[in-house]
């Protein structure tokens, strides 16, 4: 009995191993999507991740938000999807409508529940943003060109000092 | 040289002749076969609690000298046989003895002699070790030593860089904190401290031991974190040779956006050697010739390598052996895969298989060598010594933007003396000098001395086998002042059953272990990463405590054992790169101390006739703190898991097997936002089959069948699916 017990597990664990490496390994990563209509490029990250860390998200404004409600409101994609923030560095690709965007940001996100709303900013600091390659103290502007993609739009992204939202926008009570 | 070699050659002959002066006694001879009649190979036949041991040739023929008369205590092991113990009476000069071992795959492998610098008659170590026999290097067709070790659980290879339940890490290059003997002899470069495993060839080596843990107590610097002891074929009486073939092609990546050359690379390599020996003297030479496209762009290889051995047993109890190798290498050295922009990137952030384009023509000649006498003579049952010298030379040359070249020597000596007061208790005294001398553009020329005392006794105290030792090293650089470091190591071994040599048995074990800086890390001044890398003479040694608690069961269900230890390393003055401010330069630096602790266990199961399975498994946990400010994180290049499966199955002429390794995603790299973060874990299935019929074998091997796309170090891709097909010819 435990003979065949020790068979069947030798045979699962086989092909467990086989299941496992069939998946996974280094695989062609195109600098921007195939068909992207949007802008892409490289976070890199610096210093520790915070324990209470949900997740790290990349947004762009067409014009630079003035208010909590512009930063929550004109954020485009209004929701987005975290992007990996284990390694270094992580490549971002996003889908975008063409235009100019005056700020190109990577916001952190605390454990909780967003609404959409301007009390949203309470859980939300910014981590990052591309800067003008030409005066790195200002936003940088990226333009998305129609039916392509921009590319390059790289940034760092400081975990240790994240901001909130007081720091780039006015908020009144929320 | 030719100066050197003559040296060695006068000390090893005229210490023989000295030896056969004080030789006696009787002899026991005879045959160890298998249980079909079949002769075994590199059998151990010792005399319990004496100096008295020696091991089969190929012939399965074996000769002990010196043997009282009386009734002795004699002890046969081979791997994969069940041992035997019997008491064998011997009445005349000559006594003739033939032993038949049953097979028994589960059966504990017999400790390697040299790794723990005494006989070891059935008795387990008390530090972890594992043994990679004849008959996995055979059945895994492997071409290099490294790759064959590389299944061993808890060992990994990170680019040709060997870890011991996470010892090294990875500095390409630059150290070793393992040590390699061959067949006793230490290895490890003289300006680098490094390895190189092609410096023999495969076909050359009958057995691999590795010890696990601190090895310093009695093979003193590098061995910090493990001893990786090489044993060569010996020289069998009558005339042999053997005649290897080995052909193989690369699979083309697996994406066609990643395609870099329009036909498949191909591999192949021939390998003669040839051996006279009779019962006093013997000689074997060997070469090969090896080339491979590689599996990359820039991935050229070409080797050529020839060895030597002789035996010479002057009088009953006394033997010396001379051997030696030369190794040349010429090999494209693909640095670093293409990141975007770099080379036709095809619109690709990275192209794994092609290189920098700036670094178009990099490549290294490598020439290295050794030879080494050794002597060893048996004065009586209860007293033995042996002295050996050695002198390894390696001599490389980078040719990259600029040209870089490093000539090393590293002239050994060491005697030792082996004594068993009574058949309980066994002392070994010896010293050892090395010294090391390096001309270099890229590290001056400079020279490191070691001079080193050691002791270790064994007692058996009731059921409980304890040894204690030390040993006392004192390093000299360029002449100047000395520095002293001391490796003390105990341990314990206690049977839990009552089923003697194969039953269950505890061992427990703590050392200290401590590896000398290297000529290169002291004295190293160049480029790299863009930026200036600067000496620092005043390194100090890195030094370590190891502490093991391990069990090996008998057969459990009678198809099953297990072996399991817990590991624990707590490591000081450990040496890596700083970046110095503001002068942004790197200067290698005593920054860091380390905890390593973990797992390592391993089962080996027949639940059915002709089928032998293993599972091996290491849970690593690394703790790297920096001296100068309270920072922590894990070690570099360790992955947390480690998991080996292998499955053998044999039926008559053929059999077939598989190996599956694991590795997780290492969670921090050196020189992290520098270089490339991309990687992942390790996937790697191995399939084999072969097929042997009297002198004639083949052997088929697909490495990495899945062709799985990984990467163990930065920008530097792993091989590729490869398949191989070996013919042997064996006389």
């Amino acid at each position: 009995m435990l003979r065949a017990v020790f068979r069947v597990g030798a045979v699962v664990v086989l092909i467990a191993g086989w299941v496992t490496a069939c998946d996974g390994g280094l695989a062609p990563e195109p600098i921007c999507a195939r068909g992207l209509i949007g802008l892409c490029g490289t976070i890199h990250f610096r210093g520790s991740i915070p324990d209470s860390t949900d997740a790290v998200f990349v947004a762009a404004y067409l014009t630079f938000p003035q208010t909590c409600n512009d930063l929550i409101n004109n954020r485009r994609p209004v929701i987005p999807g975290s992007v990996p923030y284990t390694d270094s560095a992580a490549a971002y690709s996003m889908a975008l409508d063409p235009g100019t965007y005056h700020w190109v940001v990577a916001v952190w996100k605390k454990v909780g529940m967003l609404h959409v709303s301007p009390a949203d900013t309470a859980l939300l600091r910014v981590a990052g943003y591309y800067r003008n390659p030409a005066d790195t103290s200002q936003p940088g502007v990226v333009t998305v060109p129609k039916g392509a993609a921009a590319g390059d739009v790289n940034f760092v992204a400081h975990l240790d000092s994240l901001r909130p939202a007081t720091d780039f926008v006015t908020c009144t009570a929320q | 040289m030719h100066g050197t070699i003559a040296l060695l050659l006068a000390l090893a002959l005229s210490a023989a002749a000295l030896a056969a002066q004080g030789s006696g006694g009787a002899g026991l001879h005879g045959t160890v076969r298998d249980d079909q009649g079949a002769p075994i190979g590199h059998a151990q036949v010792g005399v319990r609690g004496t100096t008295l041991f020696t091991r089969t040739d190929a012939s399965g023929r074996y000769r002990l000298a010196q043997v009282s008369t009386g009734t002795v205590h004699v002890r046969v092991d081979a791997v994969g046989y069940a041992g035997v113990d019997t008491v064998v009476a011997i009445s005349a000069d000559s006594a003739s003895v033939d032993f038949q071992l049953r097979f028994s795959p589960l059966t504990l492998a017999p400790v390697s002699t040299v790794i723990e610098k005494l006989p070891h008659f059935g008795e387990r170590p008390a530090t972890s070790v594992a043994q990679v026999s004849e008959r996995d290097l055979d059945r895994r067709a492997v071409n290099t030593v490294d790759e064959a070790v590389d299944h061993v659980p808890g060992i990994q290879f990170v680019n040709g860089q060997i870890n011991i339940r996470g010892s090294t890490g990875y500095i390409q290059g630059l150290n070793s904190r393992v040590l390699l003997t061959v067949d006793g002899v230490p290895m490890n470069q003289g300006d680098r401290g490094g390895i190189d495993w092609d410096l023999l060839a495969v076909d050359e080596i009958e057995s691999v031991d590795i010890l696990k843990g601190a090895g310093s107590s009695l093979y003193g610097s590098a061995a910090l974190g493990g001893v990786v002891n090489v044993t060569t074929r010996d020289v069998p009486n009558g005339w042999h040779s053997r005649l290897r073939f080995t052909g193989g092609v690369y699979a083309d990546p697996p994406y066609a956006i990643w395609q870099f050359r329009g036909s498949p690379g191909l591999q192949g390599g021939a390998d003669l050697s040839a051996s006279y020996g009779n019962d006093v003297a013997g000689g074997r030479i060997a070469l090969g010739d090896r080339h491979s496209d590689g599996y990359r762009q820039q991935d050229n290889d070409d080797h050529f390598h020839m060895a030597g051995k002789t035996r010479w047993e002057p009088s009953p109890g006394v033997r010396v052996d001379i051997s030696g190798a030369w190794a040349v290498n010429r090999y494209d050295v693909p640095l670093s895969w293409c990141k975007r922009g770099k080379c036709d990137d095809r619109g690709q952030v990275f192209q794994p298989f092609k290189i920098d384009t700036t670094e178009r023509g990099a490549r290294t000649d490598s020439r290295k060598g050794y030879i080494a006498a050794q002597i060893r003579s048996t004065l009586s049952p209860q007293f033995a010594w042996q002295a050996r010298g050695s002198w390894l030379r390696t001599h490389f040359t980078d040719i990259r933007s600029t040209t870089e070249y490093g000539v090393g020597d590293r002239f050994g000596t060491e005697a030792r003396i082996e004594a068993h007061p009574d058949s309980n208790r066994s002392v070994l005294v010896g010293g050892e000098v090395t010294f090391s001398r390096v001309t270099s553009d890229i590290f001056g020329s400079h020279t490191q001395a070691e001079l080193a005392a050691y002791g270790q006794s064994e007692q058996q105290m009731g059921n409980a086998r304890v040894s204690g030792g030390a040993r006392l090293d004192f390093l000299a650089v360029d002449g100047g002042s000395l520095t002293a470091v001391a490796s003390p190591r105990i341990g314990v071994t206690i049977p839990t059953d009552g089923r003697g040599h194969d039953g269950g048995v505890l061992r427990a074990s703590i050392g200290r272990g401590f590896r000398a800086p290297t000529i290169a890390e002291r004295f190293v001044h160049t480029f790299a990463l863009g930026f200036e890398v600067i000496p620092n003479p005043n390194l100090r040694p890195e030094t370590a405590w190891s502490f093991e608690v391990g069990h090996t069961t008998g057969l459990l269900l009678r198809f099953l054992r297990l072996d399991a230890a817990l590991f624990w390393t707590e490591a000081h003055d450990l040496i890596e790169p700083a970046l110095l401010t503001p002068s942004d330069t790197i200067q290698l630096q005593n920054v860091v101390r380390a905890r390593l602790a973990g797992v390592d266990a391993t089962i080996i199961g027949a639940p059915i006739p002709r089928l032998i399975t293993t599972l091996g498994y290491t849970y690593l946990s690394t703790r790297r703190r920096l001296a100068a400010d309270s920072t922590t994180g894990p070690l570099a290049f360790r992955p947390r898991h480690l998991l080996t499966l292998g499955a053998d199955y044999a039926v008559g002429d053929l059999d077939v097997g598989a190996d599956f390794r694991f590795a997780s995603r290492p969670e921090r790299i050196e020189l992290e936002g520098f270089v490339d973060p991309r990687r992942v874990p390790v996937k790697v299935l191995d399939l084999r089959a072969g097929w042997s019929r009297g002198p004639v074998e083949f052997r088929l091997l697909v490495a990495n069948a899945l062709n799985y796309i990984y990467n163990l170090v930065p920008e530097t891709l792993a091989p590729v699916r490869t398949v191989t097909l070996t013919a042997v010819w064996a006389h």
